[in-house]
């Protein structure tokens, strides 16, 4: 691979795989920690397996999947929340990671305060944030509600203001988790439109059960199933499968507990 | 430019350093940190200062009038019932028994907030470390720093009182600082150790609420080390506490320059404790998010 090349890929996965330790005994963890240069005292369940991906500088991927497949824990390892079990990973590049929309807010203070919280939170200065503050709360929409409390806030209200929040932030990598089922119509559109237009200059990671959004914003489409990439390309191609898919497989009670019974089987 | 490189779950340190390097980078990488996430730890300042008190009409206030009854009572109880004055045990300088053992509750009171508290840290911000991209070592610096304000109140009402009482300060006071960093440097290393402890197992904070009030005896807070029989008045110092709590006393009660064995002793159980817990949570931060 090129310089030229390789210095346009932000993203850059390689076989790589996610296993959270299940302990058998609730005290294991304690061996584990001073014993685990030993003898592991832990199974893996792995939640990503084998993930390789690349993403070129202005790409938008959309990410499918049922419940649980694993497209959180993808989006929080490429965010560097937390850090893959096995392969590797380079990112380049500032990231801004729009996941689980207002569940860091302080419900006691009031919107403003937590804008500067987020602000911080999100890497930007206390002045950035004091002269983005109107842009902020404008995109917001929720009026003289900036100064009330945020336990006050109906959900809604919530995500429009931690949304907006990371809409200032001037990030090169944008990483967006479900984030918008629960704005009204009329908001989603809002920011839909402020990601399509993101998109001119930035890269786009996104997640989101609405096949439209997928169809409108992005340029590739991957489906993971079980931790896997199963398929990825077009996103019309692969939306499509997808679909096929989920009317043959219904959805099943079982489908947490058999997945982890085929890896205890596997012997992994 | 943030750029993440991971390999194996092991994250990759770009540079290529030599011993000198890494040892200069180990020393200086928790300031640095620090510095680099001021803003953040300013914003989160302010509002664990006003959680402090949230839902509370009088706010601040509370904060100064909970030192001023504690001294008001112990001067009541230790003037009229008991009289105890109490000297340093070399020159026979006589204190106030009252301003003697508030002087050492503020600086037990410092250690046990940080002690009770630093095991639940990392729960309290779940949310924070688990949705965000969150510097979870700056939370007990953090904390260190909410409580330190409390401290430097109460230490305001007692300099007040001292001043009142005795019509002077000794010019000593002036070298507080020089044993107050050190102190903070100390409980932050301590809650970098608790902090991730506590994120594996709540018997961390269990643990620190059945020890800490026991550990108020162990200490010269009642009493000073001078008062002790000969063996214990030496095996004392092996209770980190006794070294800060005696040299504090010297430089703000009884006017004069601590013993330096005494403050060496401290200024080492000061950096090891911030080098080893910076050290510890380092070393765990990448499990803690996957156990919380």
């Amino acid at each position: 691979m090129s310089s030229s090349t390789s210095s346009e890929i932000v993203v850059e996965a390689k076989n790589l795989g996610k296993a959270f330790q299940l302990y058998a005994h609730r005290n294991d963890w304690l061996k584990q920690v001073l014993l685990g240069w030993w003898k592991a005292y832990f199974k893996p369940f792995w939640v990503l397996r084998d993930i390789s991906l690349e993403v070129k500088k202005g790409e938008s991927i959309g990410i499918l999947g049922r419940n649980g497949c694993g497209k959180s824990t993808l989006l929080q390892v490429i965010c560097g929340m937390t850090l893959p079990s096995h392969g590797e990973l380079r990112v380049n590049g500032r990231i801004a990671p729009v996941l689980a929309l207002g569940s860091t807010f302080d419900m006691e203070l009031s919107g403003r305060e937590n804008v500067l919280i987020g602000g911080a939170v999100l890497g930007l200065k206390r002045s950035e944030v004091l002269r983005k503050f109107d842009s902020i709360a404008e995109f917001a929409g929720i009026g003289e509600y900036m100064d009330q409390p945020v336990k006050h806030y109906s959900m809604g209200m919530r995500t429009r203001l931690a949304f907006s929040i990371c809409a200032h932030v001037e990030a090169e990598i944008l990483v967006v988790d479900e984030a918008l089922s629960v704005g009204d119509a009329a908001f989603q559109r809002k920011c839909l439109d402020w990601i399509d237009n993101f998109r001119k200059t930035g890269t786009l990671l996104f997640v989101s059960h609405s096949m439209a959004e997928v169809r409108r914003l992005c340029t590739r489409a991957i489906w993971i199933e079980e931790g896997r990439i199963r398929e990825q390309g077009d996103p019309n191609d692969v939306i499509r499968s997808y679909h096929r898919a989920l009317l043959v497989e219904k959805d099943d009670v079982q489908r947490f507990s058999s997945g982890n019974a085929k890896q205890a089987a596997a012997g992994e | 430019m943030p750029s993440v490189k991971v390999v194996n779950g092991k994250q990759i340190v770009v540079e290529n350093l030599g011993p000198i390097e890494r040892l200069v980078s180990f020393v200086s990488k928790p300031f640095v940190r620090m510095w680099h996430h001021r803003d953040l730890i300013a914003a989160i300042l302010r509002r664990e200062v006003r959680e402090r008190f949230k839902g509370s009409i009088a706010g601040w206030i509370w904060a100064i009038i909970a030192p001023l009854l504690a001294i008001g009572v112990y001067t009541f109880a230790f003037t009229t019932t008991l009289s105890l004055p109490v000297s340093d045990g070399t020159d026979g300088k006589q204190v106030s028994y009252s301003l003697f053992i508030f002087s050492g509750i503020i600086v037990f009171n410092f250690f046990s907030e940080m002690a009770f508290r630093a095991p639940m840290l990392l729960h309290e911000y779940t949310h924070f470390i688990k949705q965000t991209i969150f510097p979870s070592d700056m939370l007990p610096v953090i904390s260190t720093l909410r409580a330190t304000a409390y401290t430097l109140i109460s230490g305001a009402v007692m300099l007040i009182f001292q001043f009142a009482m005795t019509g002077s300060l000794p010019w000593t006071v002036l070298l507080l600082p020089f044993i107050f960093i050190p102190f903070m440097a100390f409980l932050i290393g301590m809650s970098w150790f608790l902090a991730a402890l506590g994120a594996f197992t709540r018997d961390a904070g269990y643990l620190m609420i059945t020890i800490v009030p026991l550990f108020m005896f162990a200490t010269p807070v009642f009493y000073s080390h001078a008062q002790l029989p000969e063996p214990f008045n030496f095996w004392i110092y092996a209770n980190a506490l006794t070294g800060f709590v005696e040299v504090m006393r010297d430089v703000v009660l009884f006017g004069k320059l601590p013993n330096m064995i005494v403050y060496g002793w401290t200024l080492l159980i000061s950096v090891f404790s911030f080098y080893f817990g910076y050290w510890f949570f380092d070393r765990y931060r990448n499990v803690i998010v996957d156990v919380l």
